[in-house]
């Protein structure tokens, strides 16, 4: 029996709960908020042992050998410091930190304590993307990705949760180093991170607010965003983040020597993209008919997961959480090796440091330019 | 029909110079509730707003309707308690209208329905000039589980014990935060009014309630047939409301808000499609949809939450069993009656409707 806690018992301490309850032999032995009454909330929804307010207190009184982390990102780090201090294994949602030092000194100390550690990055455990996962480690690419093409894309309506952020000025996303965009786009960086070889790879930036915020009087909340990814001149990746494009894109595409894969998330999908062409006329009627009889397949593959009860909303996030239970009880690997998350945390640093930079000289430019006198 | 306007000053607890802090205010009812207390001849009044309403229109309510009076609109969080104690400095009477409305998410409706509730008490109780809380709260609390088909449902009735095995976020909040209240008018002597609208309509909630039935997948189902629906016209909800902070002698009462000759869901349905917009509706007996409700909750408990629960046989109690309603304890107790005929709200709501091309 592996005793799990939970810090932070906002709406993504749900979805935890959910998933953990699925896996046999996982007791929830404790929650926390610094509001109790968030933690009471949880305990009357789900079979939860005790309720804290104070993180200490859940270490020392419900000795849980697992803790989540599902508290806001400016929190991550330190709770996640003394969990690890306390002897506890750890899974951290994302954004896995603010910054990527932080990442660097938690799987360093969970190295050196002998605990495991890792990064809510569930989207890439969902079924389809296990399956591209199979296949590129099967070697369908060729020697590796080209090039891949990653997008995350949010709809940003004036109510919910970007309502809130764009109302509130206090806003703890708005206290983010990277705002609203660190809080999202881990998903869709690490995925790219998943494939890139080096370990420092060049990263150009664009994002801007866009037209439908700055109406609406915003002129933080960096909405758009374009990011090439160079690795060492071999693999290049490109970012998408939009909030105005239609459809919302929750696509992976990646591009070897030999074939291609489109991973649509939302349709959980899994497409190959043979490289070989067929010859003449038979490309423009053999090729579609045998992209519909993938689709086809998609369709049953899913119905079949569906069938057999195994096709959850976050059922990456069972997948996740049953795979980093395995590596602590088992001493397998950590499903996601701690390479990728610092990459991950190393690329989002770059993005936000540029955004940073841009809009600092973008300040410095407004204030130097002289003041048209009045006639 | 007693109107506040014929109604002496000195019936009530608070005089029209006293502060009266309304939350909420730029809400459906919140914006209304104002207009009223005005209308009234309150003139000290402090609303609270979140920061991201659009608070133009209160205040331009508030220049042309004060003349001398002093119309306060504060925008805030009621998760901060400096803000909390801002908002209850020196009040008489609190109209607490905000709440997490159309949450999905349990934490999300908590929060901003549980915790704001308790900031704001905590703060109001500090204030020694506080001389009514009223919580406005919600029909979706009553547990309709054990009650007889056609029963009357009234503020006698109990409330959802478990609201956490099956209503939805929106009812679990509405729960606890009565909870809340009723403790806190225990515990520390908060002197607190709950009032529990039905289904308020108007313009500016130019929707169809999920008791006459859901469209989905392009298909309305029609699931109410013969029930009474407990309807409330806004203006006539916001009398309520503002009578519940101001009559004495009813600390710790609750008072349910429905207006007079209520339509059926079928009558109901009927006239939407005759003066706002044709479509095809399907009728499902009770017997039908209760099976399907049944159905579904069980296969979301076999299935560990593959499709949600969303459909159950404690929401189908709450919401489509045959059941009637009553205002006579707000009649007797407050002294209201609805300024607004049914039958002349439906009409003002239908038009609302079609000018705003709202699709059933």
């Amino acid at each position: 029996m592996l005793k799990a806690a939970i810090v932070g018992c906002g709406k993504i301490a749900d979805s935890h709960a959910s998933q953990m309850l699925r896996i046999k032999g996982c007791e929830i032995v404790g929650v926390c908020d610094r509001e109790l009454l968030m933690a009471r909330q949880f305990a009357d929804r789900f079979p939860v042992n005790r309720c804290f307010s104070d993180l200490t207190e859940l270490l020392d009184e419900a000795r849980p050998d697992v803790v989540h982390v599902t508290s806001p990102p400016q929190s991550h780090f330190g709770i996640a410091k003394l969990c690890l201090e306390a002897g506890c294994h750890v899974y951290v949602e994302k954004p896995f930190t603010l910054y990527e030092k932080e990442a660097e000194v938690l799987i360093s100390l969970a190295d050196r304590k002998g605990l495991k550690i890792t990064a809510g990055h569930d989207d890439q455990f969902r079924h389809a993307a296990r399956r591209m996962r199979s296949l590129i480690q099967s070697g369908y690419l060729g020697d590796g990705p080209v090039h891949m093409e990653s997008y995350y894309c949010y709809e940003i309506g004036s109510s919910g949760y970007a309502g809130a952020i764009l109302g509130d000025p206090q806003h703890w996303v708005r206290k983010l180093p990277g705002k609203l965009l660190q809080n999202i786009i881990s998903h869709g960086i690490a995925r790219i991170a998943e494939y890139l070889v080096g370990e420092s790879p060049q990263v150009i930036t664009c994002g801007f607010v866009s037209p439908l915020l700055k109406s609406w009087g915003e002129s933080e909340i960096i909405d758009e965003l374009r990011v090439i990814i160079c690795d060492e001149e071999r693999t290049t990746g490109y970012f998408t983040f939009s909030s105005q494009m239609r459809p919302e894109l929750h696509q992976f595409r990646v591009y070897g020597s030999n074939n291609g894969l489109i991973l649509d998330q939302d349709d959980e999908t899994l497409i190959k993209l043979p490289g070989a062409r067929l010859p003449s006329y038979a490309e423009k009627f053999v090729s579609p008919v045998a992209t519909a009889g993938q689709y086809l397949s998609n369709v049953t593959n899913n119905l079949r997961s569906f069938l057999l009860n195994d096709f959850h909303m976050k059922s990456g996030m069972k997948y996740l959480i049953e795979s980093f239970y395995r590596s602590i009880v088992e001493g397998t690997p950590v499903p996601i090796p701690y390479r990728e998350i610092l990459l991950t945390a190393r690329i989002m640093d770059s993005i936000f440091a540029q955004l940073g930079a841009r809009e600092s000289q973008a300040k410095q430019y407004q204030s130097a330019q002289p003041s048209v006198p009045q006639l | 029909m007693q109107t506040m306007k014929e109604t002496p000053a000195d019936d009530f607890i608070a005089g029209p110079d006293d502060l009266i802090l309304v939350t909420g205010a730029t809400g459906f009812m919140g914006s209304r509730l104002v207009a009223h207390l005005l209308d009234s001849g309150f003139r000290n009044l402090r609303c609270f707003a979140r920061p991201s309403s659009a608070v133009g229109r209160l205040e331009a309510l508030c220049n042309s309707a004060t003349g001398a009076g002093r119309v306060q609109v504060l925008t805030g969080n009621l998760l901060s308690r400096d803000d909390c104690m801002t908002a209850t400095a020196g009040v008489a009477v609190i109209y607490h209208l905000a709440a997490g409305r159309g949450e999905k998410s349990f934490p999300d409706a908590f929060l901003n329905s549980v915790v704001t509730t308790r900031n704001l008490m905590d703060a109001a109780i500090s204030q020694q000039s506080l001389k009514r809380f009223v919580n406005v709260s919600s029909f979706s609390v009553y547990s309709n589980m054990n009650k007889p088909k056609g029963r009357l449902l009234d503020e006698t009735c109990p409330v959802e014990r478990n609201p956490e095995k099956g209503r939805d976020a929106y009812c679990f909040a509405k729960v606890k935060q009565d909870e809340i209240v009723s403790d806190y008018g225990q515990r520390c002597g908060l002197p607190y009014v709950i009032v529990r609208p039905g289904y308020v309509y108007g313009p500016g909630n130019e929707g169809m309630t999920f008791r006459v039935g859901i469209g989905t997948f392009g298909l309305y189902l029609h699931l109410g047939g013969s029930n009474e629906i407990p309807l409330t016209y806004v203006d006539n909800c916001v009398g309520a409301i503002a009578l519940a902070g101001l009559k004495p002698g009813v600390d710790g009462e609750v008072f349910n808000v429905v207006d007079d000759n209520l339509p059926s869901s079928r009558s109901l349905l009927r006239q939407y499609k005759k003066n706002v917009r044709k479509f095809t509706s399907i009728y499902l007996p009770h017997a039908v949809s209760y099976l399907l409700c049944y159905g579904w909750e069980r296969y979301s408990e076999w299935s560990q939450g593959q499709l949600p629960p969303a459909f159950n046989r404690r929401e189908w109690h709450a919401s489509w069993k045959k059941s009637r309603y009553s205002n006579h304890k707000l009649k007797t107790r407050l002294g209201w009656s609805p300024k607004v005929s049914t039958v002349e709200g439906l009409r003002r709501h239908f038009e609302a409707c079609r000018n705003r091309g709202q699709n059933a």
